[in-house]
């Protein structure tokens, strides 16, 4: 709604009466003229209006007395998207650093039990209803925000309106940092709409004053193990591209490790760090990878990227396929021979982290095969006595 | 095939909503295009589908909605998947058949198969077309996220490890809680009351016991099933009787309800555990008394010794009533008694492999004083004395006296090394003896004694700690209540080494509540540390220790790393960072003296 309706004032339901007589108001400037910031949001199929955003965070409008009242403790972190797969490895890394980890989750029929059984704090808010967010905010020190909306809803609810509305309410109750997770290379495909979205969010969280560190990340090692992995070991047809894009995959334990040695050095406050994994992996390298290691050949259904393209172009066309459309963009993307992947020396250095305690590639996928293929001996043998027994 | 059946049964009932669409997927696809797709060919043979079923420990989180949706569908396939999977006969295989075509029929799941077979289709497709995003099933984490392999901090094991964690609402308490659950153990909570507040504290599936440190009858259901204890429970007041409680006879009354449990279990499995005590004598018959000889002396080697000879004896003998009777009298003052055996192991067997002696004796509540010989068999010159004061008491009753309770009789001797101990002696002395109040009426004569002799064992060394105590070091304690606080920490600590159990005793700087991992350690013993340290480091020194056997029955103080004053910097001081790629606890700890 603040990309539709221009110069909306975002109105918050403050509970504190001392700042119910300062208005909030940031603005989220939506013209359709073309402005010099000029990203394109690119919803709908191409007959439709195209917006022009800009996020203009009138930051002057809001400095809330904070300081006064009870001190909030530095181990207070709010994590948001905690049950993703980024999201619980952060929980359970700060859990085990010893915060004290609330985690915002969506209301839901059977909440998310396991954060709960590690021993986090969960509240439910629904990023989509801002109204629920400022009471999950109360005596939080740090916002972690790891969430993107699920791949079958419309991506602007969570991932910009919901952020818009999370980052504003953050900064008017006085949260001392805001960590938020982007893409990398989401500046130079704004064809994308969640990498367009992603771009916009940094550049609202930089406006709006707030002491931020926003982390660009490639991709998930955990990723790939559904993707290939797994269908290798059933024997099952993997499907991958013949796209010649390149991802550094990266550990999410270590982004969680790193996201901590980041947050608690002072010198990162409104830095842009980007985490990529030690080395860059197309996808036949790595189902030749899983081959290996899995010591089993693999059936490759292999789609080539143009027909994905064509997808997209097709389900554009049509009002109720735009989601779709959207889901499909990152096509785009990989034609192109881009490389998903940043030289880490220098951060690795700014965090004081040794090079050698992140986790390969390589690595990654021989422990899970050696540990997956073992519980399958353990379960075979099981099985042979239960045969005996039965 | 078989390779494939067995994938799938790893990820067994992960799949068992999703197998059934996406093996049908696999065949539509198939059909449809053979141009650009090369597809898995064994999609339609009736799948042997085992019986095993990695059961989530706990139901899986979320999703339940659709598990109930498809539950009872699941349950139909398992069933005839059962039927199937025992022999694959003829007839069982056309009942599925009959039975599967029956499903299909129905519009209602036809639809939702359809359903499934698009959102397949489409889930690997679009998949194709994201950055990183993973679409995992909310069953799948069970086996990834939350026991599976490629979870960092899950310790192999840890599922078949109950620890009870006693003041689990502290401030390091609820950090080791999180800790413990996060690596897979079963966690016990020792709470005073279950309050909402308390229980709104807890990770949801911790098991909560109401005691009281204070009670001893309470604490036996908490230690009930439990391996290992953490304690970091502390008074909450400086009061003496809170301190007394708490700190020292707390610990105390957990030692021994622990205790107590081993050797209820240890009876349970006689013989058969690794635990199981080494029998080196059992008098149950007049010829176990062979080789044990009574002894007579007196401290005083003099002439003078002589003036006060009142007269001792002592005898050692088989009783009518099955009894190994070890009774006599010393009035001469400076004159001890003894009853010694060369001791015999059965082969194989060197005391070396266990940490104490239980014996158990009756008698009249006298007081007696072990001692060990210890030395190289063929040059017997050499052999050095250890000493333990065991106290007994009235009837029967079990004493456990671990070998790193014994002190050398000469000062300048080495601790005790249990490999070369070769004989036993139990000593009666008229000294130091105390009174036993039973009947008031009888007169007791402490200078007389009879011991009955039940057995005498060894107990199994373990590799890892039992019992870890947060204690303190006595820094950042008010100054006019430190000795107070201190007095009752010791005892407490006291109370755990005398116990027999393996103990890690873990005295931190004063807490402070900072994320932990930050900075570097210095383990120390010695009361030499100046600094703090954080909660969340402790909690990770309590959790580490649980399996490291250099932790074993150590006691060593902890805190922030610091430069050293000037003229202390001579002590080596050990610092280690706790980082995921070391484990700095072993290293750390190794250097440390043991027994401490």
């Amino acid at each position: 709604m603040a990309l539709l309706n221009p110069n909306l004032n975002l109105r918050l339901p403050l509970t504190a009466p001392s700042q119910s007589q300062q208005q909030l108001s940031w603005r989220c400037n939506v013209a359709v003229a073309p402005t010099n910031l000029g990203t394109r949001l690119g919803f709908g199929s191409p007959l439709s209006t195209c917006f022009r955003v800009r996020c203009n965070a009138a930051a002057q409008a809001v400095n809330v007395a904070v300081g006064s009242g009870t001190p909030v403790r530095s181990t207070n972190i709010l994590v948001v998207g905690a049950t993703g797969t980024l999201g619980r490895q952060i929980v359970r890394r700060a859990l085990d650093e010893g915060y004290d980890v609330r985690c915002l989750v969506r209301p839901r029929p059977a909440p998310a039990d396991f954060l709960r059984d590690w021993g986090a704090t969960v509240v439910n808010a629904d990023l989509s209803k801002p109204e629920t967010i400022p009471a999950t905010l109360v005596g939080v020190h740090t916002v972690i925000d790891c969430a993107t909306g699920r791949p079958e809803e419309p991506i602007k609810t969570v991932d910009w309106e919901g952020k818009v509305a999370l980052i504003q309410c953050a900064k008017a109750m006085g949260i001392q940092k805001y960590v938020f997770y982007s893409i990398h290379n989401c500046d130079k495909h704004p064809e994308v709409p969640l990498m367009e979205i992603k771009y916009c969010t940094e550049k609202f969280l930089r406006d709006s004053g707030i002491n931020h560190i926003t982390i660009r990340l490639c991709g998930f090692m955990q990723g790939l193990i559904g993707q290939y992995a797994v269908p290798i070991l059933e024997e099952k047809s993997v499907w991958g591209t013949d796209a010649p894009t390149r991802i550094a995959y990266m550990d999410t334990q270590d982004i969680a490790r790193l996201t901590f040695i980041a947050l608690r050095n002072e010198k990162m406050n409104g830095k842009l760090l980007t985490f990529a994994g030690p080395r860059a992996w197309t996808t036949q390298e790595v189902i030749t990878l899983c081959e290996r290691l899995a010591g089993q050949d693999a059936n490759v259904t292999t789609v080539p990227v143009s027909i994905l393209r064509f997808t997209r172009q097709l389900t554009r066309f049509f009002e109720w396929t735009n989601d779709v459309a959207d889901r499909l963009a990152f096509s785009e993307v990989l034609t192109s021979d881009t490389v998903f992947s940043v030289p880490m020396g220098e951060t690795y250095n700014l965090l004081g982290v040794d090079s050698k305690d992140i986790v390969t590639l390589e690595k990654y996928l021989q422990d899970y095969f050696t540990n997956i293929l073992k519980k399958l001996k353990d379960l075979k043998a099981q099985s042979k006595q239960t045969d005996i027994y039965f | 095939m078989s390779s494939a059946a067995a994938a799938t049964t790893a990820n067994t009932a992960l799949y068992s909503n999703t197998r059934f669409s996406s093996e049908l997927l696999a065949s539509s696809i198939n059909a449809f295009s053979k141009t650009h797709f090369t597809t898995c060919s064994n999609s339609l043979r009736p799948k042997r589908n085992t019986r095993l079923i990695l059961v989530p420990r706990a139901s899986p989180p979320s999703d339940s909605a659709k598990s109930t949706e498809d539950s009872g569908k699941r349950k139909r396939k398992k069933k005839s998947d059962d039927g199937n999977g025992g022999d694959g006969e003829e007839g069982e295989d056309d009942d599925n058949r009959l039975q599967l075509s029956l499903d299909d029929v129905n519009p209602v799941g036809l639809g939702r198969k359809s359903r499934q077979i698009f959102d397949e289709v489409w889930r690997k497709f679009s998949g194709l077309g994201q950055i990183s995003r993973t679409s995992r099933t909310d069953d799948e984490e069970t086996l990834f996220i939350r026991e599976g392999p490629m979870c960092e901090f899950v310790i192999p094991g840890a599922q078949n490890t109950t620890v009870l964690v006693v003041g689990a609402t502290s401030r390091i308490g609820r950090i080791v809680v999180r800790k413990l659950m996060i690596r897979g153990y079963l966690v016990k909570a020792l709470v005073r009351k279950a309050d909402q507040e308390v229980v709104d504290m807890l990770p949801r599936s911790v098991e909560i016991v109401i005691g009281d440190v204070g009670d001893p009858a309470t604490l036996k259901a908490a230690v009930e099933g439990c391996n290992k204890i953490i304690y970091c429970a502390t008074a909450r007041s400086t009061i003496t009787g809170d301190l007394f409680r708490v700190d020292h006879l707390g610990v105390y009354n957990l030692c021994k309800a622990f205790q107590d449990y081993n050797n209820k279990l240890a009876q349970l499995r006689a013989g058969k555990s690794s635990k199981s005590k080494l029998v080196i004598t059992k008098f149950k018959s007049p010829s176990s008394l062979d080789g044990w000889e009574v002894r007579q002396g007196t401290y005083f080697q003099d002439v003078v010794a002589t003036k006060y000879d009142g007269g001792m004896d002592a005898k050692f003998e088989f009783t009518e009533n099955g009894e190994a009777v070890f009774s006599g009298y010393v009035f001469t003052r400076g004159g001890f008694v003894e009853l010694s055996k060369k001791l015999s192991l059965p082969l194989g067997s060197t005391l070396d492999r266990y940490e104490g002696l239980v014996l158990s004796v009756g008698g009249n509540g006298r007081s007696y004083v072990l001692i060990l010989e210890a030395g190289p068999l063929a040059d017997p010159s050499q052999s050095k004395l250890y000493f333990a004061r065991i106290s007994t008491k009235v009837g029967f009753c079990r004493v456990r006296v671990p070998f790193s309770s014994f002190r050398p009789v000469q000062p300048d001797d080495p601790p005790l090394d249990p490999f070369l101990i070769h004989t036993l002696t139990i000593r009666f002395e008229p000294r130091r003896q105390k009174p036993v109040e039973v009947n008031a009426e009888t007169k007791q004569d402490l200078r007389s004694f009879k011991l009955i002799l039940e057995y005498i064992k060894a107990l199994p060394t373990g590799q890892e700690t039992d019992f870890v105590l947060v204690s303190c070091s006595g820094l950042g304690i008010e100054p006019s209540r430190r000795e107070q606080v201190l007095k009752a920490k010791r005892a407490g600590e006291d109370s755990l080494r005398r116990s027999g159990l393996g103990y890690t005793i873990v005295r931190p700087g004063p807490l402070e509540e900072e994320p932990g991992g930050q900075r570097a350690l210095i383990f120390d013993q010695g009361n030499r540390i100046s600094q703090g340290i954080s909660c969340a480091d402790v909690a990770d020194i309590c959790v580490k220790a649980l399996h490291d056997s250099s932790a074993r029955n150590k006691s060593f103080d902890v805190c922030y790393e610091y430069v050293a004053e000037q003229g202390k910097e001579l002590y080596e001081l050990v610092a280690h960072l706790p980082d995921k790629a070391n484990n700095y606890l072993t290293p750390a700890l190794s250097v440390l003296e043991k027994n401490t």
